[in-house]
């Protein structure tokens, strides 16, 4: 809380307060990180079936069997066994794959994956965000005409259907049929590319499908909070205040109505970055996106824990973390939130 | 020439066929450096005027007749664009709560400097400059331009608001309730600040309140709005000292000037009617002491009893109430 001076002054933007307010959400942001990896930790010692089986397989000869258990600690107890994953994951180890050749972990997901999918990811969020918005205070500034209603089912009818289903009509239209989009892959297999700016040409061709597929299951979401929002600021004063002073529509809307409707956004892509990412892995798979998507669904067929578990993991903390760069944004896209 | 001319204006909202009646054959005029106090009961119609005459009606308002000259221009059949066009340069709003009237999440400075840019044509720098010299005319210090809405207090939103009125030299500032929501120290500061600045840049203004007092210390004229209606326009010494309507001298009455509780408007007996559907004839008549068969069926006009003294009652000039002062 601030309390206002003589002359009404509060210097809040860098107070104490604040910065006590950020250093308290970090402080939880940590306890609560702290308990996924815990969290992550026990699912996977009370999945079922015997890791060990699977990474070694039949017929393997005792000896050997026993070597490889006590390498990694499997015969120690569980809480011991929790804290080498503590120490190990401080170091930056996460384990080894039990399918990619027994690659690290961190490798088989950060190698080039996790950049797959932030571009396809990030690319279609931001084409979702943007469309969605611009398009949401259009709407809402022509209510009930036929702008609004049009981009309203449109929207809709994109954020219901299911998208592999989308994906795959897609991959069967433009595909199969016309063949103006590659059907699998981020490049074209044994194809050389020339330089570099091929092969990004290559790799944007590719992106193209999932792209858009994943670009129109996230705009309807965006698009209903965008329109919603600047219909509830329409009806504050200040609205009516910039009409009175004469300004063009334009500056009304994107000057005032959007940016003060912008402010529950940001917390809205933050709360719901897992959905949006289980999105984008589901699009993966069907165009067969090599990314984290991808790499879970094999992960998940060839029962490859420790993969699994660094995704679950990276996944969970991204979660973590945006929710608190939202909070913290907050306080600067909005003056009056003060602590 | 007068600055603001409404002859006859009706403004009425539509709730599906049914319309209220929120301003119904209202004509007064303001000249150059001269404040129309208008007064009356909460929802007699003060704020739909200002509205009609700004031409910010909510979609489900409409003028149905009358006309409004400001300036030369006639502005109720102007488009959207022609009337966008002359907001703010000719005419400016203070409103009734002027806490909600800045964007929150923008800097106060950026939002004067936005319609100056807009009106003017201007650089950012000489906008700054203007808004500079504007919030040292009103008493606030240039360099608290960079502050948001919520680092003011009430008071010096209001001042802002102010500043923000005059960015554009308008002929006409409308004032509604600018004060209301001050408390009385504050309110009589903003008051003289607007007294002040209206002589100097030779302002019209139309000031609205239901609070009499602030009306005889501040308005050189005075109109009492009833239901809709303008039942009364004088001098300020005129309608408080010889009202002509039975309303006026009943609203003055429940407002004692001496230093006091100030009984707001309880003395009158039954309330305002619904304007959806008024009374027929004379829309006081159901409240007022004098009516007589007449004031039932037929409508009083409205008219010039004395030099530049106007009352809308049949009996207006024949009646005599109990001055009060
Ligand atoms: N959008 C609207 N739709 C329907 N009726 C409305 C609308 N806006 C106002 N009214 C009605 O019109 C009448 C006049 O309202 P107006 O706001 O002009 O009164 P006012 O004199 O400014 O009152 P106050 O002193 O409370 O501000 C009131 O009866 C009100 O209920
Ligand atoms: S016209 Fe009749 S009812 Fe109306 S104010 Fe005059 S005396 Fe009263
Ligand atoms: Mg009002």
């Amino acid at each position: 809380m601030h309390i206002l001076n003589e002359s009404g002054a509060v210097s809040a933007r860098t107070s104490v307060g604040t910065r006590r307010y950020i250093a308290q959400r970090f402080v939880q942001t940590i306890i609560v990180w702290f308990m996924i990896i815990t969290l992550n930790f026990i699912i996977f010692r009370v999945m079922p079936g015997d890791p060990r089986q699977a990474l070694l397989g039949e017929g393997i000869p005792p000896e050997l069997r026993q070597a490889i258990v006590e390498r990694f600690g499997l015969d120690k107890s569980l809480i011991e066994q929790y804290f080498i994953y503590l120490v190990n994951l401080f170091q930056g180890d996460m384990g080894y794959s039990f399918s990619h050749f027994g690659e690290p972990v961190w490798k088989t997901i950060f190698d080039f994956r996790f950049a797959n999918t932030f571009i396809l990811m990030g690319a279609s969020m931001a084409a979702a965000i943007i469309i969605g918005i611009v398009v949401g205070v259009i709407a809402a500034a022509r209510r009930d005409t036929l702008i609004d209603t049009g981009s309203t089912v449109t929207f809709l009818v994109a954020y219901a259907m299911p998208v592999f289903w989308i994906g795959l009509l897609m991959l069967m239209f433009f595909g199969f049929q016309l063949g103006i989009i590659p059907l699998a892959g981020t490049i074209t297999r044994g194809y050389v590319h020339v330089n570099f700016l091929d092969y990004w040409r290559d790799y944007l061709w590719h992106m193209t499908g999932p792209w858009i597929v994943l670009t129109l299951s996230f705009i309807g979401g965006f698009y209903l909070i965008m329109r919603d929002s600047v219909l509830d600021v329409f009806t504050q004063d200040y609205i009516l205040a910039a009409r009175a002073k004469g300004l063009k529509e334009r500056t009304i809307l994107f000057g005032h109505a959007m940016r003060n409707a912008m402010l529950p956004m940001v917390s809205v892509v933050a709360v719901n970055l897992p959905y949006l990412i289980s999105g984008a892995m589901i699009t993966e798979f069907v165009f067969s996106w090599s990314g984290l998507g991808l790499l879970t669904y094999h992960s998940v067929l060839s029962v490859d824990y420790p993969v699994l578990q660094g995704i679950f993991l990276f996944l969970a903390s991204i979660t973590v973390f945006a929710n608190f760069l939202a909070d913290v944004l907050y306080l600067y896209l909005d003056p009056r939130i003060r602590y | 020439m007068a600055v603001l001319e409404v002859e006859n204006l009706k403004t009425y909202y539509y709730l599906g066929k049914e319309s209220v009646k929120a301003v119904d054959g209202v004509s007064f005029k303001i000249e150059a450096k001269e404040t129309l106090g208008l007064a009356g009961e909460s929802g007699c119609g003060k704020t739909t005027t200002a509205y009609s005459i700004m031409r910010l009606l909510p979609e489900n308002g409409r003028i149905v007749q009358g006309t409004i000259r400001l300036g030369d221009e006639e502005i109720t059949a102007l488009s959207e664009e022609e009337i966008r066009y002359l907001r703010w340069r000719k005419a400016s709003i203070i409103f009734q709560y002027a806490m909600n009237a800045f964007n929150p999440v923008l800097r106060i400075g950026a939002q004067i400097v936005e319609v100056i840019r807009e009106k003017e044509g201007v650089s950012k720098e000489e906008a700054r400059a203007t808004v500079s010299d504007l919030f040292d005319e009103v008493g606030l210090e240039p360099k608290r331009q960079r502050d948001y809405p919520h680092e003011f207090s009430g008071g010096m939103l209001q001042r802002a608001i102010i500043a923000q009125s005059l960015a554009c030299d308008p002929m006409l500032v409308i004032a509604d309730e600018p004060v209301t929501a001050l408390d009385v120290i504050v309110q009589n500061k903003i008051l003289d600040l607007l007294r002040k600045l209206q002589e100097k840049y030779e302002l019209a203004v139309l000031f609205i309140t239901h609070d009499l007092s602030v009306v005889a210390e501040n308005c050189h004229n005075v109109g009492i709005m009833y239901a809709g209606n303008l039942v009364e326009v004088g001098s300020a010494k005129a309608v408080f000292k010889h009202n002509l309507h039975p309303y006026t001298s009943k609203l003055i009455g429940a407002f004692p000037s001496v230093i006091g509780e100030k009984k707001r408007l309880q003395f009158i007996p039954g309330t305002p009617p619904n304007l959806l559907n008024p009374p027929a004839g004379c829309r006081f008549h159901p409240r007022c002491p004098y009516a007589q068969d007449i004031c039932k069926e037929k409508e009083p006009m409205y008219r010039e009893i004395k030099q530049g003294h106007y009352a809308k009652c049949h009996f207006a000039g024949e009646l005599s109430f109990e001055v009060i002062e």
